[in-house]
């Protein structure tokens, strides 16, 4: 191996890290909603996108600064959550598990159609900041702005630590994902915890579709599909459920992209990472954390 | 009395799981329930607890008709359950799970944002106390899956009387204990009724339930067919002959 190839080769791994993070928030977002609800939510992606999108409206109607374009992102993915919740999980009977995959596979096309439709299915350029800074070490080099997502993404992962594992919600989040039945007997009103999961989950997703879109510079609707597919990937590394699993499995993601893209180019590359997906489903599908535990 | 039942049924299409049962347990009381696999003594702990609202007839706590309410009200209002098969927050400590117990239905009360939002403040003398009761307090920390078979039984106790309830109900408490088990937990329940709790015991270990219930019932088939003191209910011959088979199976179960 030449010393250059090899440069080369520790490069796309710190990329891919960095960049992994978004793709570690997503992949916690589904794992968030299917800890509490046992149901997978398939228009999770679209959402984030939408929500994304939101951001970019507010920023046409009035000048905004990069931040505060992620941050209304954020929280625009976090009420189009809430609406997925209401749509899609609230109503449908638990009694048929796949009445509220469908209705998210639904919900997903739906709102996939919606963001073509009012943005014309044009991409867009979105805000990003420290673009044309940059860090060196040795060879080595970290751009300004894919540090700023890394950031950004992690910060977002601490404060959801906090919010689980230092505030009342936290707790009651667990207690429902763990024994709804319990909790409920418990008195914790088992609905509005479903319901702040999926508010909290969609903020994670606005997030990581924010990030995605200033690493790029661009929005697109094109990035939905990217950011389900990874992020049931990154579930599948790292075990549904599994929150230390999603940050894991996000960054191998992140990683595998970025050196695949080294070794076979960017058309190829993802071919290799959903080849991955077939890897863990058959030789470890309960993911790298996966929990066998079941629940009633 | 402290709580009563009267006229419950359950059906569950053509099934009657439960058939028409009355009971009244007093104040201080440790009431027995027993009956073979199948008689209805779960369904009665689930609609006295709300999970299924009955066909017909009422429940009611104190003289206030619960037969309306959710469960989570009834869990405020004084009832609180074990279960046979263990329920606990598995990824909670001991003292979460005492605490979420304890705050659940407190919480509902709160306004939106210092309910969900206001951080930490785990430390309660309430849930020290009932640690120490249930002799749990050095592994307060520790996960409730870590803890032995039986600490998860102590433990689901005590998560049960941090709702402080006015009725405990146990489902089958002795399940998988041998019967030196069983006496220690025959005190333990007796110490629990000493807090003021009143207490109904499914069981299906008889030295248990013959040893520390003031009166009991048996159900057979969804209906009562017994009700008095141990010694009445093992010299009855309709509980005799519902426990070890009878010959006239067209007999009809006295009403006790």
């Amino acid at each position: 191996m030449d010393y250059y190839f090899f440069i080369d080769l520790i490069q796309s791994l710190v990329d891919g890290l960095l960049f992994g993070t978004t793709y570690a928030l997503i992949g916690i977002g589904f794992t968030l909603i299917f800890g509490v609800m046992r149901k997978l939510n398939l228009a999770y992606g679209a959402a984030a996108l939408a929500g994304t999108y939101v951001g970019l409206a507010a920023a046409f109607v009035t000048p905004l600064p990069p931040i505060l374009v992620f941050f209304v992102s954020a929280l625009g993915s976090g009420i189009i959550g809430y609406i997925v919740y209401l749509g899609c999980f609230r109503y449908t009977p638990s009694s048929h598990p796949m009445a509220a995959l469908l209705a998210s596979v639904g919900m997903l096309l739906f709102i996939d159609e919606l963001v073509i439709h009012l943005s014309h299915g044009m991409p867009y350029p979105y805000p990003s900041v420290l673009r044309n800074a940059e860090i060196t070490l040795g060879e080595i080099w970290i751009r300004g702005d894919m540090l700023f997502v890394f950031g950004i993404c992690v910060l977002a992962m601490v404060i959801l630590y906090w919010l689980l594992y230092r505030t009342s919600l936290g707790l009651a989040t667990r207690a429902v994902s763990q024994q709804p039945r319990a909790a409920q007997l418990c008195g914790i009103p088992t609905g509005q915890v479903n319901a702040l999961t999926f508010v909290i989950s969609g903020v994670l997703g606005g997030t990581a579709g924010a990030m995605t879109a200033a690493a790029v510079g661009v929005l697109s609707p094109i990035i939905a599909m990217s950011l389900t597919t990874k992020g049931l990937i990154v579930v599948v590394i790292g075990g549904l459920g599994s929150i230390p699993g999603a940050i894991i499995g996000g960054l191998m993601v992140g990683a595998a992209e970025n050196v695949f893209q080294l070794l076979r180019g960017v058309t190829e590359r993802d071919i290799y990472v959903m080849l991955l997906l077939f890897i863990f489903l058959t030789l470890r599908p309960g993911g790298l954390f996966g929990n066998t535990e079941g629940r009633d | 009395m402290m709580l009563k039942l009267e006229g419950m049924s359950k059906h569950f299409g053509g099934v009657k799981a439960v058939d028409d049962v009355s009971l009244t347990m007093n104040e201080g009381e440790i009431f027995g329930l027993i009956g073979p696999n199948g008689s209805g003594k779960s369904t009665t702990i689930n609609l006295i607890t709300g999970l299924y609202a009955p066909t017909s007839g009422t429940v009611s706590l104190e003289g206030r008709d619960l037969t309306a309410l959710a469960q989570h009200e009834r869990t405020a209002l004084g009832v609180a359950r074990t279960f046979q098969n263990i329920r606990l927050f598995g990824n909670l400590s001991v003292a979460e799970n005492l605490w979420v117990a304890q705050n659940g239905h407190k919480q509902r009360r709160q306004h939106f944002i210092s309910r969900w939002f206001k951080a930490g403040g785990l430390q309660d003398t309430n849930i020290d106390e009932l640690l120490r009761f249930s002799r749990l307090h050095s592994k307060k920390d520790s996960l409730a899956s870590a803890l032995s078979f039986g600490e998860m039984r102590r433990l689901e106790m005590a998560r049960a009387l941090a709702s402080n309830p006015k009725v405990l109900l146990l489902d089958e408490p002795a399940a998988g204990a041998s019967i030196e088990d069983g006496q220690l937990l025959g005190e333990r329940i007796r110490a629990v009724r000493d807090r003021g709790v009143s207490i109904l015991l499914i069981e299906h270990m008889m030295e248990l339930v013959m040893g520390i219930t003031d009166r009991m019932a048996v159900l057979n088939f969804g209906r009562k067919i017994a009700e008095g003191t141990p010694s009445d209910i093992q010299s009855n011959p309709d509980v005799r002959a519902a426990y070890l088979g009878t010959k006239n199976k067209n007999k009809e179960p006295a009403d006790a």
